[in-house]
């Protein structure tokens, strides 16, 4: 990071005081906050524009949603970071932004130390977690699995599933353990983790944009 | 423009004139020969063709359908039965023979019925009733039998359209209650997400500027939680029940006595998220029968408890809820120092293991268990287990 300097932040958020707060406490501790935007369709605009590494967003936005915000800019630079900070942490809404390419998640009721270090995390790739996300994951793992299989023959994609180590690791994090108190439970190092948690997520985008090709070619979307 | 239930049957009476017309005027052309003053006849089928063509657009829809209109409409067809007599023979009266007009006088009786139902259609039909006895000169019985036919079937299908408007008046109302629900719930969202902005902008401020803000911080934190909690799908939806059948769609919410179904145990366990608790759930309903929800939400409670009278107040715990295929595993974790190895029989014989464990037997009852699970440094978990079997139905899986 310091070679590269500073870490470009661009902040997407409808409520004025929250956008300027977290633009301050960003750019006071040595983050460059590249842009900001009030709205869905600006952020768009204005992010392809400044190129920021990491987007700081707000789900509820008005005039596009920052689930759309979310896929159009991960779609557009699949490098740059999502970290999606939301007020009511409305289930479908998270859900949908980590699977269209979001890899963090964090309450605005978390302090701004907690933000800050969320910021630094996302930047270098490592995916952000709350408990409450880690939950949620787990219960869509589950439910993909559920979901009767496909034909033998069908060139459907088959639902993704965590290994069980990946499971573990996600219970883990979902009970509130920390990375580091995970690898000293389960005795693998720090980074191992981290790989588990990437893929838990890495394997539902994935599937996500699968399923996404897959609906494409059925609605005819890939003739010329 | 949306279709309207009654439009078809305008429709239907449009095509209804236009087929008798050509019928009345066929029956006069085959019966030629029965006619002594042809002339009046041909005169009376001019003025009919013209005023039913002329007219088409009058029965298109109830607005263009005056009274004017049905009043005028009437009088054609009542003129027609009454110059009967004046421009057949005696042999074409006496055998039955029909009317000048003969079945399109029921299309100006119907025009009454879909225009003000029943009613309208009972008052239309009797001076046509009126008229063919007169025509006839003699109550005979196909006259009253043609008569009685076109009273009843006009007031029946009056009394459809009634009904016909009656439903649609409904489906309209709640179609409104639905979209000014649907819209109070986005107002709602909103409202709520700012609220919560605040309630967290407050925290946030509060804790940096120390002092009394860092209380009023602290309390703004807890509301912000509860409502977060609320607003994030953590209560049950209320129940509606439909009280009369003929409303339709209209319902009003219930109180459910006592649920015999399975109820949602993540409704049940969200009100213990707190500041220092943090509630982590599949993100979709998590069913049980009510009374093994109950105990679950219990030995949760319980196990907060624990947390807070042995790791103290500061202590953080986290709820994890685990809906598996044929089970569902709740997990209470708390930050605490925990208990070293070797010493858990003995904290458990010391009622160190609490309230929570003491539900072990009525969970187990169910068929579930609870475990106690402790690594030092990383506090003490607390593993509830509850079959889904237990429900009853296992011989479903």
């Amino acid at each position: 990071m310091s070679d590269q300097g500073p870490i470009k932040v661009m902040v997407v958020d409808d409520h004025p005081m929250w956008r300027d707060a977290v633009a301050r406490d960003l750019g006071e501790s040595g983050f460059e906050v590249v842009a900001t935007a009030g709205d869905g369709d600006q952020a768009v605009r204005r992010a392809k524009a400044a190129g920021p590494d990491v987007l700081v967003l707000d789900l509820n936005l008005p005039l596009k949603p920052g689930v759309q915000v979310c896929k159009e800019l991960v779609g557009h630079n699949p490098a740059l970071r999502v970290l999606v900070l939301s007020a009511s942490g409305e289930h479908a809404d998270v859900l949908e932004a980590v699977k269209s390419g979001a890899t963090g998640y964090l309450l605005k009721s978390a302090s701004t130390e907690e933000l800050l270090d969320a910021v630094r995390r996302t930047a270098v790739g490592d995916p952000v977690f709350t408990p409450g996300l880690a939950g949620l994951v787990l219960g869509e793992y589950r439910r993909l699995a559920s979901e009767p299989a496909p034909a033998a023959d069908a060139d459907q994609p088959r639902a993704p599933e965590l290994t069980d180590r990946e499971t573990e690791v996600l219970r883990l994090v979902a009970k509130g353990l920390s990375y580091k108190q995970i690898a000293e439970r389960l005795v693998i190092s720090h980074r191992t983790v981290q790989n588990h948690v990437q893929n838990t997520l890495g394997k539902l985008q994935l599937h996500n944009r699968v399923e996404l090709v897959r609906y494409a070619i059925e609605r005819g979307l890939d003739d010329e | 423009m949306r279709m309207s239930v009654e439009l078809p049957l305008w429709r239907a009476l449009t095509g209804y004139r236009v087929l008798t017309m050509l019928y009345a005027v066929g029956l006069f052309a085959t019966q030629y020969d029965d006619y002594d003053r042809p002339g009046i006849a041909i005169g009376y089928f001019v003025v009919l063709c013209g005023w039913t063509l002329a007219t088409l657009p009058r029965v298109q829809n109830e607005a263009a359908c005056t009274k004017r209109f049905l009043a005028a409409d009437l009088t054609v067809a009542l003129t027609g039965i009454v110059l009967t007599p004046l421009v057949v023979n005696d042999a074409h009266i006496d055998s039955g023979g029909p009317t000048l007009p003969s079945i399109w006088t029921a299309g100006s009786v119907l025009a009454y019925a879909i225009k003000g139902g029943w009613r309208w259609a009972a008052f239309a039909s009797t001076p046509v009733a009126v008229a063919n006895l007169i025509e006839r000169g003699a109550p005979a019985r196909d006259t009253i039998h043609n008569v009685i036919l076109v009273w009843v079937a006009s007031i029946a299908i009056g009394y459809v359209v009634e009904v016909a408007r009656a439903s649609e008046r409904t489906l309209a109302r709640a179609l409104e209650i639905e979209a000014a629900t649907r819209e109070r719930e986005r107002l709602a969202r909103d409202i709520h997400d700012s609220v919560l902005q605040v309630l967290a902008m407050v925290q946030r401020r509060g804790a940096v500027l120390g002092g009394e803000a860092a209380e009023l911080g602290r309390m703004a934190g807890e509301q912000e939680v509860a409502l977060r909690t609320l607003v994030s799908g953590g209560l049950t939806r209320v129940s509606w029940a439909s009280e009369d059948v003929s409303q339709g769609a209209v319902v009003r919410a219930v109180d459910e006595p006592d649920p015999e179904g399975p109820v949602d145990l993540r409704a049940l366990l969200a009100p213990f998220a707190a500041a220092k608790v943090s509630f982590a759930e599949p993100g979709a309903p998590v069913e049980l029968p009510p009374g093994a929800a109950r105990e679950l939400a219990a030995a949760v409670g319980a196990s907060l408890d624990n947390v807070r009278r042995h790791a103290g107040e500061d202590a953080r715990a986290w709820i994890l809820v685990e809906d598996e295929p044929d089970e569902v595993i709740v997990t209470v974790r708390d930050d605490g120092p925990g208990i070293p190895e070797g010493r858990l029989a003995q904290a458990e014989g010391e009622g160190r293991m609490g309230v929570a464990l003491s539900i072990r037997g009525r969970l187990r009852d169910l068929g579930g268990s609870a475990e106690l699970i402790s690594v030092p440094g990383q506090g003490t978990e607390v593993e509830l287990k509850i079959p889904k079997a237990s429900r009853g139905k296992a011989g479903q899986r």
